[in-house]
């Protein structure tokens, strides 16, 4: 009977929306493994390149950048990460295979990373190295990749049936 | 297709805009009045060669880009990827990396079944179960969020386990969560299942038995609906799958009606291992192991039990940085070609039936165009 939908339909009729209005009445929903906005520390990076060698949208690309003389001392050719946030898909490798520690996520993300201008979509080492102006918390940071057993154990053979 | 009735009837394009086509295909539909007499596939909408952009990428690189075959299931790939690379390095990951994978994977099947739920009430008009199948799987995508960090690809299961740890009120989270969908699941069950004008359009509609379903190479809950008791989760179980308890729900009819039933038995099922596998993960247990760079040649097939049924992700390598070969065994083409033309040529199909049955077949379109 139709009437049995009406019945559930009556219970929902006076639930709260599952819709929200957000910004307006409520934050962005997030939690503590958003993906959002990288942040670079121009401290610990060494130009090894290995972010960019990773990346699988190709949204990374070395930038040298003028400094004055005696900073960043670790970094000789003086060339940095800059992020293209329109390709990134937010995956995280780069921030798990960066072996200094340089890179990390923060939870900025989805509409407060809407612009009308593409070209600020490409962030620049300097400006990587600035906090986002919203409020933000670091997500994603190479710390939470560590821990990872080094020896793995080989399967006896066998096991894992027909798949071969 | 050819022949005297057919050059007298009316061709029309059925998609790639339309609302009741299951995605980025069209169809070229044959109607003599109201009927369609042949129904054939124009694929390629979406072709942007993925197999070959992982064969040009490195191993790790390929975790992101391996589960964007279908958008509406991307955990069965991820952990058909993951699989295999790991069978290829015959490394045998920490078992919590293969409970969480499990959980993940199911979560997964759940949020596929709303989201075609979704999709069939609106082909028959009951837009109402739609949206509450949305919010219901808007609770999965939550718990995605909270653990995982994403809502729809989760690049979570890598090769060698799972990518990081769980949060600390992981059980308390997953178990709230299921408790919540079995809930709304419940309701939608009802409401759309003893529907009376959701019966009448699907008894009867689309009819596929047994034997045929074998034939025509139908693998998933279209199969188990025709009948067959058949799931690779108990045929050649991966992952912990032997050490659960859970039970494989068939039809009888075959109908439309009834791939419906079983996909929201199937839903149960899933929250039934889920409940399973969440007690056996333990805090502080080690959950991942560190891959090589360069992987040794060899081939690596794993079989994975999707939402739509049998994915076979097949990787081979030659040694180095990058996969020689990556291949995968599409399970929405036989869904979408033969079955379909199995129902034209068995039954009286309306144009309006067309979607209805298209629906409870439930094809990802992207996975034929990889
Ligand atoms: S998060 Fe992924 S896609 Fe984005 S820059 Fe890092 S590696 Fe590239
Ligand atoms: S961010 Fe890390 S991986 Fe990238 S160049 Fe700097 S040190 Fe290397």
């Amino acid at each position: 009977m139709v009437w049995v939908t009406l019945k559930k339909a009556a219970k929902y009729l006076f639930r709260r929306p599952y819709t929200r209005m957000v910004p307006k009445s409520e934050p962005p929903f997030k939690t503590d493994h958003t993906r959002g906005r990288h942040i670079l520390d121009l401290n610990k990076c060494t130009g090894c390149s290995l972010c960019k060698m990773v990346c699988p949208a190709n949204a990374i690309d070395m930038e040298h950048i003028e400094v004055e003389e005696g900073k960043y001392p670790q970094n000789k050719k003086k060339i940095f990460p800059r992020i293209d946030l329109h390709k990134c898909t937010y995956c995280g490798l780069c921030v798990e295979y960066c072996p200094f520690s340089a890179l990390s996520m923060t939870d900025v993300t989805g509409f407060e990373l809407f612009t009308t201008d593409k070209s600020t979509t490409l962030k620049h080492p300097q400006e990587l190295a600035v906090p986002p102006e919203s409020k933000y918390r670091v997500t994603i940071t190479k710390a939470m990749f560590l821990g990872v057993l080094q020896n793995p154990q080989v399967k006896p053979a066998g096991k894992g049936g027909s798949h071969g | 297709m050819a022949g005297e009735s057919v050059s007298k009837s009316l061709m029309l394009y059925f998609g790639p805009q339309h609302p009741g086509a299951p995605g980025n295909v069209a169809y070229k539909l044959w109607l003599d009045g109201e009927r369609v007499i042949d129904a054939e596939l124009v694929p390629g909408f979406l072709l942007r060669g993925f197999e070959m952009m992982m064969e040009n990428r490195a191993w790790e690189m390929n975790i992101v880009i391996g589960y964007r075959f279908c958008v509406e299931d991307p955990d069965s790939l991820e952990l058909g990827y993951a699989e295999a690379v790991d069978r290829l390095l015959k490394y045998d990951i920490p078992e919590k990396a293969k409970w969480v994978r499990m959980i993940q994977h199911e979560f997964g099947r759940i949020a596929s079944h709303l989201f075609w739920a979704n999709h069939m009430s609106g082909s028959v008009g009951l837009r109402t179960t739609g949206f509450w199948s949305i919010a219901a799987r808007e609770e999965v995508l939550k718990w995605f969020y909270k653990v995982v960090g994403h809502r729809i690809y989760h690049s979570f299961s890598v090769p060698g386990g799972i990518r990081w740890d769980v949060p600390k009120d992981f059980k308390e989270l997953t178990l709230k969560t299921a408790d919540k969908i079995e809930e709304l699941v419940k309701d939608i069950e009802a409401a759309l299942l003893k529907n009376s004008v959701f019966k009448a359009r699907t008894k009867g509609v689309g009819v596929i038995k047994g034997e045929d379903a074998i034939k025509l190479g139908i693998t998933g809950p279209s199969l188990r609906a025709a009948g067959v008791s058949y799931d690779i989760r108990k045929a050649v179980p991966y992952e912990n799958y032997d050490k659960v308890k859970f039970d494989i729900p068939t039809g009888e009819n075959g109908d439309s009606y009834d791939r419906a039933v079983v996909r929201f038995k199937e839903i149960h099922q899933s929250l039934r291992i889920i409940r399973q596998a969440v007690e056996e993960v333990k805090p502080g247990d080690p959950w991942r192991i560190k891959l090589p760079l360069t992987v040794p040649p060899g081939t690596g097939i794993a079989r994975v039990e999707a939402a739509r049924g049998e994915y076979m992700i097949h990787v081979v390598s030659q040694g180095g940085r990058k996969p020689y070969r990556v291949r995968l065994r599409s399970v929405s083409l036989p869904l979408m070609t033969t079955a379909i033309k199995h129902v034209i040529k068995n039954e009286e199909v309306t144009i309006a039936d067309f979607p209805v049955i298209l629906g409870s077949l439930d094809p990802c379109a992207p996975d034929i165009d990889r």
